[in-house]
């Protein structure tokens, strides 16, 4: 309660303190997919057989909605084709067999001072180092902080249009999902990258005021580290949330908690409201990528679940199979029914665990059969009305579910469908145990069709 | 590892330990001191009427089950609670068929012909409280005083004789039992500990008993306010006849109650509120069970309150 008077309150959550990330061995491959976020893949500049560095372009963007992609280990080009992904996807992708020597790429000349760079240069910088947002929506960093559109106009009642202006910069150290644990984690370690990404992104923003929100169970350095890098920046405010509930940390919930904005669903984005949210762990690798001008070709992702037989957070080379990050921490101790990659609340389920670990992943999870449950055979909504208690978008699912069930659409997209952020909360209270989060899914695509 | 035994499906992967057998035995778990103060008034009588009632229910949704060809359901507790939940709301004077009956009413009238448990519009035990109330009116209008065979009127009876009787009860008694009614509401102590665990345990949410007690209280507050010789004080009203059954495991049974929080709060005092009228200016004694049936039929209208949607106007 408090902050938050929806959702819901997970039993695990995460606990970073004292937690160090194992590093995952060099992989002998990678594979990497052209497009790791959405908007245009990338096109390859390589051809099979040429040697790479760490570091080195391998593929270049063809337009402004697409991002190039690097090596991430050195060795050579062994394939261009298609790779599985974890959205499910077949995507065309690189495939490099490493030489074991981990030599790396000459880095462009680092950025020494943020003030001295344009606006267009700091863009280019990201864009040329790959960077992208994290969430359900990952989109190139540059495109989501500087939409290539017009800024959205909003109509005022007395019908004035009005530009939204950012003079928020939200800077989150909680996980999506209370089971997910890098920026908590980072949240816990000094970091010279932060302030420089601080920097950089408040003369992007032209942001008045920085605040930075931490998870009340973390450890007193998070709050620490918070705090030194405030004193380099203007920072107006560290909000401590409760780290085990959820959706918290969820733009939409976070920005009405702690602003009392509302960004509009369904299609809303938080620069509507005149925030830029941004978690930590995206706010560092822009640091770090300024500061050294290597673009990021390690991923620090949360494994868990309980068939794994090691629990914790992991840095591995993008492009590494999750089969291999996996067998790296020890592989299974029991039978997993479910690999998921994401959070338990929101992830992917998955059959094949040659999928690349790409730019968009969070986190992996290896559900026993005790620990997830099937909606097999569900049943009829019984209206107690738990759903109700928990929707952080305030609609009613349980009927909502049913006009999906029935296809009608025009019925539930009245009652607000498109608004579902797909949380998943309702879901989890069920007690008929409904997919509730599917039919909502069913129901927005077939909207979105027709 | 064996991918061939990986399940793919929608997230969210993980679920709360909530399902339908265990809310409906966490209420049949609620409803336990009830029934043991029925069994410490009535004795034998009373647990006759709770085996039996509770037997016939589960029989008889299992048969229709069975000769329907669908899945039996006795597993969910459903039936269990509905034939404990009807047993004491039963005069204590009733002979062994009128559990039997009603049961059966309940089930077959109630539930099963709607469908089954989510789909029924009234609550199926007041559905057949109220079909055993006009076919053998006499007959459940028979109460015995606790611990007795002593036929006597129940407080809402005697007040509805003669208002200014309420003067003969002592409040205390009332609240733990001592005077006449059903096996289940005569003692108002071991309804008011369930419905602390219900709402404790987050079970039922406190939106409609509170506001179905509240809308009992103004309406008795401000006739007590007028006349206080004619008419009882509040408390009275709150703890005799069926209110606190009501207010605790009738009015906010899931199916057939409102979901959103204006509507729940609506349903609640509305409820109360005509409570009171029946009581007051019905033909009927107790006007509760009656007071939820009406509102029972405006559920879809009160779910039409919904709370505003994140991010519209």
């Amino acid at each position: 309660m408090g902050l938050f008077t929806k959702g819901i309150t997970l039993p695990k959550a995460f606990t970073p303190n004292g937690i160090t990330p194992v590093d995952i061995p060099l992989p002998g491959q990678v594979t990497l997919p052209l497009r790791q976020y959405l908007g245009e893949a990338a096109e390859p500049s390589v051809q099979v057989g040429d040697t790479v560095e760490v570091g080195q372009v391998i593929a270049t963007a063809p337009g402004p909605q697409a991002l190039p992609l690097h090596a991430t280990i050195s060795g050579s080009i062994s394939a261009i084709g298609e790779t599985l992904t974890y959205k499910g996807l077949g995507l065309p992708a690189i495939t490099i067999t490493g030489d074991g020597k981990d030599t790396w790429h000459t880095p462009p000349e680092p950025t020494a001072d943020i003030d001295t760079l344009t606006v267009d240069e700091l863009i280019g910088r990201m864009d040329g180092a790959g960077l992208i947002t994290t969430g359900m929506f990952p989109v190139p960093l540059g495109r989501d902080l500087m939409p290539l559109e017009q800024p959205k106009t909003h109509l005022t009642l007395d019908g004035r249009a009005v530009v939204q202006r950012i003079d928020t910069l939200m800077i989150t150290a909680c996980d999506t999902e209370p089971a997910l644990g890098v920026n908590r984690f980072l949240a816990t370690t000094d970091s010279e990258a932060l302030p420089i990404g601080i920097a950089a992104l408040t003369k992007l923003t032209g942001a008045d005021q920085i605040r930075f929100i931490v998870d009340k169970y973390n450890d007193p350095p998070a709050q620490l580290t918070a705090l030194t890098a405030a004193d380099e920046t203007e920072c107006t405010g560290i909000s401590a949330i409760n780290g085990r509930h959820y959706p918290a940390a969820h733009p939409a919930v976070l920005i009405k908690a702690l602003l009392h904005r509302e960004i509009p669903l369904p299609y809303g984005h938080p620069r509507d409201v005149g925030v830029a949210l941004y978690d930590l762990a995206t706010v560092m690798a822009l640091g770090a990528a300024l500061s050294t001008g290597l673009p990021p070709v390690t991923q620090l992702i949360t494994v868990g679940g309980g068939a794994l037989k090691t629990q914790g957070i992991v840095t591995a080379r993008l492009g590494t199979s999750l089969g291999e990050i996996i067998e790296a921490v020890g592989g299974f101790s029991r039978d997993a029914a479910k690999i998921i990659v994401g959070g338990p609340m929101t992830g992917m389920a998955h059959y094949d665990l040659s999928i690349p670990l790409t730019k968009e992943v969070a986190g992996v999870f290896a559900l026993t059969e005790e620990e997830i449950t099937l909606t097999e055979g569900y049943r009829q909504c019984i209206n107690c009305g738990r759903c109700v208690a928990v929707c952080p978008v305030n609609l009613v699912p349980g009927m909502l579910s049913l006009y999906c069930a029935k296809d009608r659409f025009d019925r539930a997209e009245h009652q607000g469908v498109l608004s579902c952020i797909e949380c998943g909360c309702c879901d989890y209270v069920c007690p008929s145990r409904r997919p509730l989060v599917h039919l909502f899914r069913y129901a927005k695509h077939q909207l979105m069709e027709g | 590892m064996d991918s061939a035994n990986l399940i793919v499906s929608m997230s969210p992967h993980i679920r709360g330990r909530i399902s339908v057998e265990r809310m409906m035995l966490i209420t049949i778990s609620a409803l336990i001191p009830t029934a043991v103060a029925g069994l410490y008034y009535f004795g034998i009588k009373g647990l006759m009427i709770m085996v039996l009632s509770v037997l016939t229910a589960v029989v008889v949704e299992s048969v229709i089950e069975w000769l329907t060809h669908r899945q039996l359901t006795f597993k969910d507790y459903h039936a269990v609670l509905m034939g404990f939940l009807f047993a004491l709301i039963l005069p204590s004077s009733v002979p062994w068929w009128i559990p039997v009956i009603g049961s059966g009413v309940a089930v077959i009238l109630g539930k099963m012909v709607f469908g089954g448990l989510g789909t029924y519009p009234f609550n199926p035990v007041l559905v057949s409280w109220v079909v055993l109330k006009l076919s053998w009116g006499e007959r459940m209008s028979l109460f015995f005083s606790p611990h007795s065979t002593d036929q006597v009127l129940t407080p809402l009876m005697a007040i509805k004789e003669d208002p200014a009787l309420f003067y003969d009860y002592e409040l205390m008694d009332l609240f733990v039992g001592t005077q006449a009614g059903a096996v289940g509401t005569v003692c108002g102590l071991a309804l008011v500990i369930g419905g602390i665990v219900l709402v404790s345990t987050k079970l039922i949410r406190w939106h409609i008993p509170v506001s179905f007690l509240i809308g009992i209280a103004l309406v008795a507050t401000i006739l007590h306010g007028i006349n206080a010789d004619m008419n009882p004080p509040a408390l009275f009203h709150l703890i005799t006849g069926g209110t606190l059954m009501t207010a605790f495991f009738l009015a906010p049974e899931p199916v057939t109650s409102p979901v959103t929080p204006v509507g729940m709060l609506s349903f609640g005092f509305l409820a109360g509120v005509l409570t009171m009228i029946i009581r007051l200016w019905g033909a009927h004694p107790d006007g509760s069970f009656y007071a939820i049936l009406i509102m029972n039929a405006a559920t879809p209208l009160f779910n039409n309150l919904k709370p505003r949607l994140y991010g519209r106007r």
